[in-house]
């Protein structure tokens, strides 16, 4: 390879590197994200972990780990829904017609969980009949916790989304509720395995609650044996999810009053 | 804060084909947005179709049709023309038993008939325009808004457009018709009346006629003449009450020139022309030139526009 081209290419990297370095807020982020992945990964890999699961849930670690992954599928599509679904351009054509907002959030993101379900069932069914993962689902528990869990992330959806129409940019919501949901959040491992003050952080998140739930939903518990934890989903959801929609409709409306709704 | 639109007073007869003319940035697009109420003004009112814009959006919604100047921004790519249009049919509530009706029908005016099952996404930008018109036209509401709807297509489909829009939906169909341009030629081909936006403010409102009928530019003359000399052209300039003389060599073998005159009042053309016939000078043709709306444009906004 030439000179003359080598030197294109790296006009190609300091154009990247350049563009890269002006979205700051990005760059941190990813940054962020990476220590904390290692972090999980570290409590993911530990005994003490695996001894934790068998103390809370009596099922196996494989058995643990295939049900959190499989709803962390539908968690990560209830993040992040809204924003990939009320795209500016849609929202303008949408909300110019007799349309209702709710009709239109509801609308646009019925079609990411129905096919979020199908996955899950894919994961259950794959774990359940190649894995021999041992369920047995107590369904209207496993339908209260889907109903609150999913409002509860679809409410912090919409305060991502709602910032995303405003700022134009990556927004910090969904990424801290990412960050939260693999660290904080019962996925992969169980807080309890975390130093003290960073389980406290986990009682605040709704996702522990959420997978605690479901886990134990799965493997046919009673409503009667979660009624402290799905009580405490049920009040976060009864927070965010209105507040989700007060934020969703302001950040519109500033959009709007401002003429920057189509921007992107 | 910038002011897009500023004291803007307007009323657009029912049945109306009115054009909205103003160079990028005079506050069309905002005005437009701001009656199919997506930008809320900070002050002031407006009625559409007899709703009030902040107190029954609703209603506006429901009496009206809006093409945005990139309208193909909310089509759904990988759908066919049909599906995408299907979808839209709900979002306006047309009845389910007249969708398919409607949506063949809407797609027959635009000329997509044979293309309606065919993918978004290989259709040409002049297809996709028309699709967005079909969109537009599917609740069949009494007004439309069209914001500069001819962009981005070539001559021959923005004229079949445009005729559409004058013999369709306004002469044929009695449609109320707000359409947004910097085309003067567009504006005065198919519009009843014209609004001039400049920098947010109305500068002027009425047919086009009567807009050109406004300029107050002088008289301006071509004559085209042969063999006429550096000097005579010179002397010409210099007469009283010849505000500006351009020549342009028109056929450099025949020795033509055609002298563009500018003059403070007709009445100064036979001293003018006097001059030709002393001179010598053979005369082969004379045109007076009619204001143009264009020129009623730049005089009231003091800017050039796209033809």
């Amino acid at each position: 390879m030439s000179l003359q081209e080598l030197e294109k290419i790296y006009y190609f990297i300091k154009r990247d590197v350049t563009s890269f370095s002006t979205y700051k807020t990005n760059m941190t982020l990813m940054v962020l994200g990476a220590l904390f992945g290692a972090l999980s990964y570290a409590f993911l890999g530990s005994n003490a972990t695996m001894q934790s699961v068998l103390q809370t849930y009596h099922i196996s670690f494989k058995d643990y780990l295939v049900i959190g992954v499989a709803f962390s599928t539908y968690i990560g599509q209830a993040l992040t829904l809204v924003q990939a679904t009320a795209t500016p351009w849609q929202l303008e054509e949408v909300l110019v017609s007799p349309t209702r907002l709710g009709t239109f959030i509801i609308g646009s993101s019925a079609w990411g969980f129905i096919w979020s379900t199908v996955v899950v069932f894919i994961y259950l069914a794959v774990g359940s009949l190649a894995f021999g993962v041992a369920l047995s689902i107590n369904l209207i528990g496993t339908i209260l916790v889907l109903g609150l869990g999913i409002s509860t992330l679809v409410g912090f959806s919409m305060i991502g989304a709602g910032i995303l129409i405003v700022v134009k940019q990556g927004d910090p919501v969904t990424w801290l509720m990412g960050i939260l949901t693999s660290v904080f959040g019962n996925v992969l491992y169980p807080p309890q395995v975390m130093p003290y003050p960073l389980q406290v952080i986990s009682y605040f998140v709704p996702q522990y609650y959420f997978f605690t739930c479901i886990r134990l939903m799965m493997i046919g518990r009673s409503i009667q044996t979660i009624l402290s934890d799905i009580l405490t989903l049920a009040l976060m959801c009864a927070i965010i999810l209105p507040l989700g929609y007060v934020i969703y409709s302001w950040c519109l409306k500033t959009a709007r009053k401002n003429g920057t709704l189509s921007w992107f | 804060m910038v002011t897009a639109v500023d004291h803007l007073n307007l009323e657009i007869k029912r049945g109306e084909l009115f054009g909205l003319l103003g160079p990028n940035g005079a506050g069309k697009t905002t005005l437009v947005k701001m009656l199919c109420t997506l930008l809320p003004p900070n002050e002031g009112s407006a009625l559409v179709n007899g709703f009030d814009l902040a107190r029954q959006p609703m209603d506006v919604r429901r009496s009206i049709g809006a093409l945005f100047s990139v309208g193909e921004r909310g089509a759904f790519w990988r759908l066919s023309a049909y599906k995408n249009l299907e979808f839209f049919s709900a979002i306006y509530n047309v009845p389910r038993s007249e969708r398919h009706k409607r949506i063949m029908e809407v797609l027959g005016l635009v000329g997509l008939k044979e293309k309606a099952f065919e993918r978004y996404q290989r259709f040409s930008g002049g297809m996709k325009r028309k699709l967005a018109l079909a969109r537009v036209l599917l609740p069949d509401t009494p007004i439309l808004l069209l914001d500069e709807p001819t962009v981005g297509l070539d001559v021959i489909s923005s004229r079949t457009l445009r005729e559409f829009i004058k013999n369709d939906l306004s002469r044929e169909s009695g449609k109320t018709v707000l359409y947004t341009t910097h085309y003067v030629e567009e504006a005065s081909q198919i519009c009843d009346r014209i609004g001039i936006l400049n920098r947010g403010r109305l500068v002027a409102c009425d047919t086009p006629d009567a807009i050109r009928g406004t300029v107050k530019k002088g008289e301006v003359v071509e004559i085209r003449v042969q063999s006429i000399a550096v000097a005579q052209i010179e002397t010409i300039k210099a007469m009283d009450g010849v505000v500006d003389l351009i020549s342009e060599v028109e056929d450099s073998v025949l020795n033509q020139r055609l002298l563009r005159l500018h003059l403070e009042n007709i009445d100064l053309l036979p001293m003018v022309l006097d001059f030709l016939f002393k001179e010598k000078i053979r005369l082969i043709d004379l045109k007076r030139e009619e204001p143009t709306l264009e020129d009623a444009f730049i005089e009231l906004t003091g800017t050039g526009l796209g033809r």
